[in-house]
């Protein structure tokens, strides 16, 4: 499938039908696939690199998910060698305000930025102009 | 016979050292003695000159013209020239009026007076001590270079009796010197003490002053005697008292118990601090090794024991710290603190140590403890609330900002009322985190006085009537093995609420495959009581999830009503009745909690 993905992590159904009825009005050629916690993308991710499929362009992560949190899958990716690191723009999306968590995600430096929830429409749309470039 | 004076008298047979000069000082005559004197055997090796024999001699030293003979003749000390051995000799030169320009030459060995003169002017020098001589027929006082300096006046100073005395310190001092003066020369009677004196250059100086009376019929005809500077070794003395007296006053303001143990013939000293620390009796301690031993703390003793015995081993320093059973049982913390003492051959030979009481120093640094731990454990339950704050309220919070958002978006009715939905279930998600906080912030609030002994089982009963439903449709086979009097000390809605949260994860984690069965059980010890709930279900991997277990919103399930607070809030309320919570699992077998409570009602 030649159609651009986007990949939204996270454990909380609500949030996640808001959010994909933003993310469409803000990314309408691109499709939305839902996983429920990090384990679960971790394993269509390897799938996809293994097969040589096309990767997602966009991945929103959130961090308190069950089973394979978000910090938990960001090191899976670190240690991995292959494309997801390169090919993937990934971001956090996060309730989370701790300085801790911000701090923590900048150790990562192949994460492109730090969204707090409530997801609005500024915020796809500034990654919307960075995705572009 | 008549005393023949005659020029033609020869003086070569003459016993004494003498001989004539010209005033070349070359020699005209000498005498046998003179030969003896300088060792001249040989007539052909006799010097010609007296400049050959003698190291100096100016030619000022001859006296000049012709001067009666009293005083016709000058003293010469000098040392002979190119000897191995050290001679001095004292020259007295006499104008022989018989020849003309000739000069008698009188020598006189005196080189063990000098020596000894020389001696004594070292002595002086060194000891710092000055010598004085009052001839009182002639009014005549001597003091000797090293009085001047003791003094601190200058070599020209022209001593007098009065002046002397009146460098003695005005009042006790001076008085006392005159007294002992004036008692020298009336009754012979010598002095020997210390004084204080005032020096030419104002500075105040401490001495020891002799005086000795020499006397001829009954009269005394001179004094002499000696000054000493003791000023350092006395003022040093002083500071020493001083300082002594100081360190005994802190070593018993402070408690410092001093003892003393002589190793070879096994004997030890204690001082009265030493008694009133050991809280013994000066009577029944038989002084020796053992008896100390004896006081100390039976399971302190194996390290006391060794500590000593490495000090001595030269492995270390002896400070160590063990507890005392004093003589009415009390408990002592001491601390000990020794150094050995060594004979030439390193042989360990004595001990001498101080004993401090630290007790009151370890019960402060042991009520430090638990406060620093309780903080901690403050510090963590401010930080997990922080948590709370920020996720559960915001992500439920933020959901329903951005429902209303889409209210406004021109959908259909069936989707507008899915929007409603959602926003109803994060509401309540928003007030379920609410009161999950109001939990964990009663949970603060407890004090001791909240605390009662609760009945164990009837409370038990009463949890799982509330869920009776949830129960049935379970089917959980239930078993209680705790006798009906059984209490703990709790407070009873945190009880109610612990054996909640334990039975209802046992219910959601249940294998689906096996019947539910769970037990609980109660076991009393010493210090604690132990309520254990063991389950039958899914269990927990401890090796992956053990450190998370109690955190918060840390879930290990994709069971969707595994919110992870549960336990967390259990083990707030444990914590907050002075108990604990353990828990023991293996995937696949089960789950079996325990819950420690304290049976003291101080919780020390």
């Amino acid at each position: 499938m030649n159609v651009m993905q986007i990949f939204l992590v996270d454990d909380d159904e609500i949030f996640k039908t808001a959010a994909e009825i933003l993310i469409s009005a803000n990314f309408p050629e691109f499709e939305i696939v839902h996983f429920e916690n990090g384990l679960e993308v971790y394993n269509r991710l390897i799938e996809i690199e293994k097969t040589k499929g096309k990767l997602p362009v966009l991945m929103l992560l959130d961090i308190n998910m069950p089973v394979m949190n978000g910090w938990e899958l960001l090191e899976e990716i670190k240690g991995h060698k292959g494309r997801i690191k390169s090919n993937v723009q990934i971001y956090i999306s996060t309730s989370s305000i701790a300085p801790q968590d911000m701090n923590l995600s900048k150790t990562y430096d192949f994460i492109e930025g730090y969204i707090t929830k409530p997801l609005t429409n500024g915020d796809l749309q500034h990654i919307r102009n960075s995705l572009l470039r | 016979m008549p005393i023949v004076h005659s020029s033609q008298l020869g003086i070569n047979s003459l016993p004494f050292p003498i001989a004539l000069i010209n005033s070349e000082f070359k020699f005209i005559e000498t005498s046998a003695g003179f030969i003896k004197l300088f060792n001249l055997k040989h007539p052909h090796k006799q010097p010609l000159s007296l400049l050959d024999l003698i190291s100096e001699l100016p030619k000022s030293h001859l006296p000049k013209t012709e001067l009666p003979i009293r005083e016709g003749f000058k003293e010469v000390i000098t040392s002979i020239k190119n000897s191995n051995k050290l001679k001095w000799l004292k020259l007295k030169f006499h104008l022989n009026f018989n020849i003309k320009n000739t000069y008698y030459v009188q020598f006189e060995d005196i080189t063990k007076e000098k020596l000894i003169n020389n001696l004594a002017c070292d002595i002086e020098e060194v000891g710092r001590i000055g010598s004085w001589n009052l001839d009182l027929a002639n009014s005549e006082f001597y003091w000797s270079d090293v009085t001047k300096e003791i003094h601190e006046v200058p070599s020209n100073f022209k001593p007098e009796l009065e002046k002397a005395l009146n460098f003695f310190l005005k009042g006790e001092n001076r008085e006392q010197i005159h007294k002992l003066v004036y008692r020298a020369i009336n009754d012979g009677i010598s002095y020997d003490e210390k004084f204080k004196i005032v020096t030419g250059r104002g500075n105040v100086k401490w001495i020891r002053a002799i005086g000795k009376a020499e006397q001829l019929d009954g009269k005394t005809v001179s004094l002499y005697g000696i000054i000493q500077d003791i000023d350092e070794g006395q003022r040093r003395a002083l500071v020493y008292d001083n300082l002594n007296k100081k360190m005994r006053i802190g070593i018993k303001s402070a408690k410092v118990g001093v003892w003393d143990f002589d190793i070879v013939n096994d004997e030890l000293f204690w001082d009265d601090t030493m008694y009133e620390l050991y809280g013994h009796n000066r009577m029944c301690f038989t002084g020796d090794f053992e008896a100390w031993e004896s006081t100390i703390y039976p399971e302190d003793r194996c390290k006391a024991m060794s500590q000593v015995q490495l000090a001595i081993d030269e492995k270390n320093k002896f400070d160590t710290e063990f507890r005392v059973i004093k003589e009415d049982n009390s408990i002592a913390f001491i601390r000990s603190v020794g150094e050995v003492f060594r004979d030439y051959s390193g042989k360990p030979i004595r001990i001498i140590g101080a004993n401090m009481d630290i007790s009151r120093i370890k019960n402060k640094d042991q009520r430090l403890r638990q406060l620093l731990n309780v903080t901690e454990k403050q510090n963590q339950r401010l930080f997990d609330f922080t948590n709370i704050v920020s996720h559960n309220l915001r992500s439920n919070a933020s959901n329903i900002s951005m429902l209303s958002g889409m209210l406004n978006l021109e959908v259909s009715a069936k989707e507008q009322k899915k929007f409603i939905e959602m926003i109803q279930t994060s509401s309540e998600r928003l007030d379920e985190t609410i009161a999950q906080l109001n939990e964990v912030v009663k949970v603060q609030g407890t004090s001791k006085y909240d605390m009662h002994q609760i009945p164990v089982k009837s409370t038990l009963i009463k949890t799982i009537e509330s869920i009776n439903a949830l129960m049935l449709t379970s089917s959980v086979d239930l078993k209680i093995d705790i006798t009906d009097c059984l209490r703990v000390y709790a407070v009873k809605s945190f009880l109610n609420s612990v054996f909640l949260n334990l039975l209802t994860n046992s219910i959601k984690y249940r294998k689906s495959s096996t019947k539910l069965k769970i037990t609980v059980k109660a076991e009393v010890c010493e210090n604690h009581t132990v309520i254990s709930f063991a389950d039958n279900g899914i269990g927990i991997d401890l090796k992956k999830n053990g450190a998370k277990l109690f955190g918060m919103y840390k879930t290990f399930h994709k069971n969707k009503d595994a919110k992870g607070i549960g336990l967390f809030i259990t083990k707030n309320h444990m914590d907050a009745m002075h108990g604990k919570i353990e828990v023991d699992s293996s995937l696949g077998k089960g789950t079996t909690f325990y819950l420690y409570f304290s049976n003291n009602r101080d919780n020390s």
